[in-house]
């Protein structure tokens, strides 16, 4: 990445003494780490260390592209073994296994590992710039949602290595997806990297609702974002309740694939069925979930190149916001050929032909934008265009697919690949459109348009001669390597789209990389009526991106000087100032630990995967477990720095502060878990027999002791806030101590109970009712022994005079602590009594 | 019936018999039904497909940028303006109604079929009941006499029932030739029937991915004449003809298991033969 423009983190370069290439090192002590990285500048762009110390957005925003498009090849790859292999009707080059893998991680890749994480790049480096924010709102958090992202990703990678990756298509039907019908490691390790990005995912989603409703300029009202940002905003809200279905989903996978639960193979109950409703409740919203970024990117450059505000923006955004919420709603329309009765059918038929309306309402939107205008058409608007067209294609062939009747026949065909491939890979080229839009914001230097141009025509011609035979061959049943002999020519055309795509999508990596050099430099705005703060900024902009604080409360964009309230530097800028001056700013911008409990997290789940087969399995979780350990304890030790931002539109969460919607919002999604977790149980329940169904426990008194504890418990935290604020330092710790005993008390407990029913012979694996049973509360003393690891760290801290002046962590905590009280008294009943 | 591929064989077999059948009240089956609905959708949905995107890129085309456009024709958007959006909100609100309307009243169609053909065999015509198992890779058929095999015979101009389910994983069931599909799913049963026209040797095949065979997970679908049927059928009541009939259809493989139960004679009766274009309905249900 260069730099044309000095920035201060570059002259402000003190330690050119260190000349560590690589942090990979456990053997560097921690103190010695701790003394090395504790400083207020980053190391310059050209060095390694930057990266991989970074908690910059802008910094992640560009790992979170380079690594996308990494993986785009990856999965492209992928794609072109598949269209290799299908030039001839028949078995010819990769093995049935081979092939079933090649579809399934090329769709794992190419929709988790690539799309998602592409527009977050987008949404990384833009959304904080477009709000008028500083960064987002834990940016540690952020680079470690990157770090996790990343390293999912080379497990994913790991997982070919370890006997044949996963084999059972990108939706992992069950029960194929269990050991006895996939036994491969590998399988279990590409389970594992999901649920790894499904951590990632959550936290990014956690970090960018607090950003976007806590920090965005005075008046940016929510209705005045940009239709960019509002894309962002919509798909964090979808993502942070959809992925928690996944996670469940892929939680109660890993169990069957480990320890031996039998949820997906359960014997006369719909386990398999299970499967698709968990799937899909996260899969449907997931659709949106990539599209909308896309959509968000199409609005800003079709305002941007057609010289127009986008035509019916409030409807627009309302749309999306339908969509949004209805997307929760459609999820059995992917099973209208399981047994579902035809009152479910017709509800789920309407649902769906209701949330495709919005999207027609924004396509005209789209379309209408461009009349009056004055249309330029660059690179970027060449892709967005192109993209709404093949969407416009992709729309009308889903329609076929929404009538039952129809649905009955074209699915699991490749009029559905067709399909979505249209609507999915119209995302791609509206992104590969921001790639373009944005890149002289990122490098500060213009692509190459010459070769932009060409690439388009390649582009969009290798797209239609690639997905458009698939309609017309669409009687092909989907992954399959064998089709009929009729259809050979529309599969070879395909093929050559196919090649002729991906070399378009190299040419598109090889002009960022050529122009980062030669490229024709770029002040702030290249773009006539660019309207979003990101253009009136340097490109690339400052550490800290305004020179000053961003305010539209004049109606337009002002830097304002800075208040003693927002920062205690006195820098103050004025707008149009090409270089910020940071000054002895307090805001921390580097941070080990990410990387660190990355590499803690690949080596932990690695482990994982191949646990009950010995070998070097077990002492790889051991090594992750206490790398991971040291790693969090190092990330909790660091002192980081953030200001929050004093003036800003926060509606609806003014009254609370940043930590605090943080933990409301992750605990949302934790809501969402255990829902999940509780409906699969009652699930299960219900297909078995209600009421034939046995309780595991002999005896809810041990249960109801628990109840008492936790109950007691949740009170003794609130005391300890209590003392906090009062400033009682040992009303505080005896509080916390008290709790910390009644957690161990509640486990202690639980154990004696655990282990007499072991005694018995009742394990995990012994029966659908002790899998629910071990399983469902298992998680819950999960989340109390994560509590009391808290807790752990809390009380000595505590001890030292810790949270007396600052008792947020400790209210934090409570939160916390409360929701894991309500969730018992949910379990209590449910598995004890009922 | 010979077995055609391609998307315009599709739009080619939608005829005047279609047309008849939108205005049928009832007696339409699934392989009718499904061949009209996507006629009809291909058509409407190329037309939009047409209108909108020629819209879209005529007027690309109209307001592209010339060195005579006039730069203050209008007001243009500012650099670090509150976002806000241009008018226009009537003319959205009409092709959002013109386009909820073409919509909503082809899903409202199809769906009136749907609710025609979910309801199953007629049971008058008293329908033969298979037994359809998947099982890794391949489907078993078992007959109401116990008859166990891995070719699906039927005969011709008689409602079929297939009950499907799994042994083992996830599966799904279909003919393409009779647009016939249905989920075989461990545990659970789904049901769907057809009503096979022309006799001849048809293809069923696994939709859903289900392991390393998956590809190759076929079978053949037989349809016999009526009597040719009865007699083959009367023959699988000793387990001796059933091997040798299973072994001469060509089938791969033979998993005849014993059986006790015979043939019986209402499950052979001969149906009074339907009319010709009530060809055949697949419908899964409850």
């Amino acid at each position: 990445m260069t730099e044309d423009q000095p920035r201060d983190d570059h002259e402000a370069q003190p330690d050119g003494g260190h000349t560590h290439r690589s942090l990979t090192e456990g053997a560097t002590t921690t103190s010695t780490l701790r003394e090395f990285f504790t400083r207020d500048h980053l190391p310059p762009m050209e060095s390694v260390q930057r990266w991989l110390l970074t908690t910059n957005h802008k910094d992640v925003g560009i790992l979170y592209l380079v690594t996308s498009l990494f993986f785009l090849v990856f999965g492209g790859v992928l794609a072109l073994l598949m269209r290799i292999e299908l030039l001839t009707p028949v078995n010819s080059v990769l093995s049935a296994t081979g092939y079933n893998q090649t579809v399934s991680i090329h769709g794992l890749i190419m929709i988790f590992w690539f799309l998602s994480p592409f527009a977050f790049g987008f949404a990384n480096y833009v959304v904080p710039l477009q709000i008028g924010a500083k960064d987002l709102a834990f940016p540690r958090l952020n680079a470690l949602s990157y770090w996790l992202y990343l390293f999912s990703g080379v497990l994913l990678g790991i997982s070919f290595f370890q006997g044949g990756s996963f084999e059972g298509g990108w939706t992992m039907y069950a029960p194929l997806n269990v050991p006895s019908y996939m036994p491969n490691i590998g399988s279990t390790t590409t389970v594992l990297a999901l649920l790894l990005f499904v951590i990632s995912v959550t936290m990014s989603s956690v970090n960018f609702l607090t950003t976007l409703h806590r920090m965005r300029a005075k008046g940016l009202t929510l209705l005045r974002m940009p239709l960019f940002t509002w894309s962002i905003l919509l798909t964090v809200w979808m993502m942070l309740f959809a992925f928690a279905a996944l996670l469940a989903a892929l939680l109660i996978l890993s169990s069957d694939r480990i320890l031996g639960t039998t949820y997906f193979t359960a014997e006369g109950t719909p386990g398999s069925l299970l499967w698709t409703h968990l799937f899909w409740f996260f899969g449907h919203p997931e659709v949106y979930i990539v599209f909308f970024p896309a959509l968000g990117a199409m609005a800003e450059t079709f305002q941007t190149f057609t010289g127009r505000r986008l035509v019916g923006r409030k409807w627009f955004i309302l749309a999306m916001l339908l969509v949004a919420l209805q997307s929760f709603l459609v999820w059995m329309h992917h099973m209208f050929l399981t047994s579902i009765n035809l009152e479910i059918k017709t509800l789920f038929m309407a649902t769906t032909i209701g949330i495709s309306l919005p999207f027609d309402l924004m396509v005209f939107s789209l379309i209408y934008t461009m009349v009056k205008g004055r249309i330029r058409f660059t690179t970027p608007f060449l892709f967005t265009f192109g993209g709404l067209l093949v969407f416009i294609i992709g729309g009308i062939t889903g329609v076929f697919l929404g009538a039952v009747v129809l649905d009955y026949q074209l699915r699991g065909t490749y009029w559905v690949v067709a399909h979505f491939h249209y609507v999915m890979v119209a995302g791609v080229t509206a992104l590969i459109g921001a790639l373009f839009y944005w890149y002289p914001k990122i490098t500060g230097r213009m692509y190459n348009r010459r070769l932009g141009k060409a690439t388009f025509g390649l582009f969009f011609v290798g797209f239609n001669l690639l997905y458009f035979p698939m309609f017309i061959a669409w009687e092909t049943p989907r992954r399959v390597f064998d089709y009929p002999a009729g259809l050979t020519p529309w599969h070879q055309l395909a093929t050559i789209g196919g090649f002729m795509l991906g070399v378009a999508f190299l040419l598109v990596i090889w002009n960022c990389y050529w122009s980062l050099w030669h490229g024709e430099k770029v002040e702030g705005n290249p773009w006539e009526y660019a309207t979003t703060a990101e253009w009136a900024v340097p490109s690339p902009p400052p550490l800290e991106n305004f020179p000053g604080v961003p305010s539209y409360d004049s109606g337009s964009l002002d830097f304002l000087d800075e208040t003693p309230e927002a920062s205690t530097d006195g820098g103050t800028a004025v707008a149009g100032d090409q270089t910020h001056e940071s000054g002895d700013h307090h805001d921390s911008h580097a941070s080990p630990w990410p990387f660190f409990i990355g590499v803690a997290a690949l080596v932990f789940f690695l482990g994982l995967s191949g646990i009950s087969t010995g070998g070097i399995y077990p002492a790889l979780t051991i090594v992750g477990v206490v790398f991971g350990a040291v790693s969090l304890l190092g990330f909790g030790m660091e002192s980081f720095s953030v200001t929050e931002p004093e003036l800003g539109e926060r509606w609806p969460f003014e009254g609370i502060e940043n930590g605090k919607l943080g933990v409301w919002i992750f605990l949302a999604s934790d809501v969402v878990l255990f829902g999940a977790f509780i409906g699969s149980y009652v699930f299960l329940r219900v297909g078995y027999g209600w009421t034939d169904w046995q309780l595991v426990p002999h005896d809810p008194i041990p249960g109801l002791i628990n109840t008492y504890i936790l109950l007691t418990s949740s009170f003794c935290i609130v005391l300890a806030l209590v003392a906090a604020e009062k400033n009682s330092r040992w009303g505080l710790i005896a509080g916390l101590s008290t709790t910390l005993l009644l957690g161990v008390g509640f486990l202690v407990n639980k154990g004696i109970e655990w282990v007499e029913l072991f005694h018995e012979g009742i394990w995990l694996s012994s029966n659908v009712q002790a899998s629910t049973f071990f399983l469902t509360t298992g998680l819950h003393a999960l989340h109390v022994i994560l509590g009391l690891l808290i807790l752990l760290f809390l009380i000595p801290r505590a001890i030292n005079g810790a949270y007396l002046d600052d008792e947020r962590p400790v209210e934090y905590f409570g939160l916390y602590w409360h929701f894991v009280d309500i969730v018992w008294l949910f379990l209590f009943p449910l598995f004890y009594i009922i | 019936m010979s077995v055609t591929y391609g998307l315009t064989t599709r739009v080619a077999t939608v005829n005047s018999h279609h047309i008849e059948l939108l205005l049928q009240a009832n007696g339409r089956t699934m392989n009718d039904v499904f061949s009209m609905l996507f006629g009809v959708f291909l058509i409407l949905g190329t037309a939009v497909g047409i209108v909108v995107i020629s819209y879209m890129v005529y007027n690309a085309y109209k307001y592209r940028e010339t060195p005579d456009s006039e730069v203050a024709e209008r007001e243009r958007p500012q650099l670090g303006e509150l976002p806000q959006g241009s008018g226009g909100g009537k003319k959205l609100a009409i092709s959002l109604t013109i386009s909820a309307v073409i919509v909503i009243a082809l899903i409202a169609w199809a769906y009136i079929v749907l609710v025609d053909v979910e309801a199953g065999a007629p049971e008058s015509e008293d329908p033969l009941e298979v037994q359809v198992e998947g099982i890794q890779f391949s489907w078993q058929y078992e007959y109401p006499n116990g008859h166990t095999t891995n070719t699906l015979r039927v005969p011709e101009d008689r409602p079929v029932t297939l009950i499907l389910t799994s042994g083992d994983v996830f599966h799904t069931f279909g003919i393409p030739a009779y647009d016939l599909k249905a989920d075989a799913i461990p545990g659970q049963t789904t049901e769907t029937w057809f009503r096979p026209n022309e006799t001849g040797t048809y293809e069923a095949q696994c939709f859903e991915l289900c392991g390393s065979g998956h590809s190759a997970m076929e079978s053949d679908v037989i349809v016999m004449e009526q009597e040719e049927f009865d007699q083959w059928y009367a023959e699988t009541g000793s387990e001796t003809n059933a091997t040798t009939n299973n072994t001469t259809d060509g089938s791969a493989t033979n998993n005849s298991t014993a059986n006790d139960s015979t043939a019986t004679t209402t499950e052979n009766r001969l149906l009074d033969g339907p009319a010709p274009e009530r060809q055949l309905a697949a419908t899964t249900r409850q």
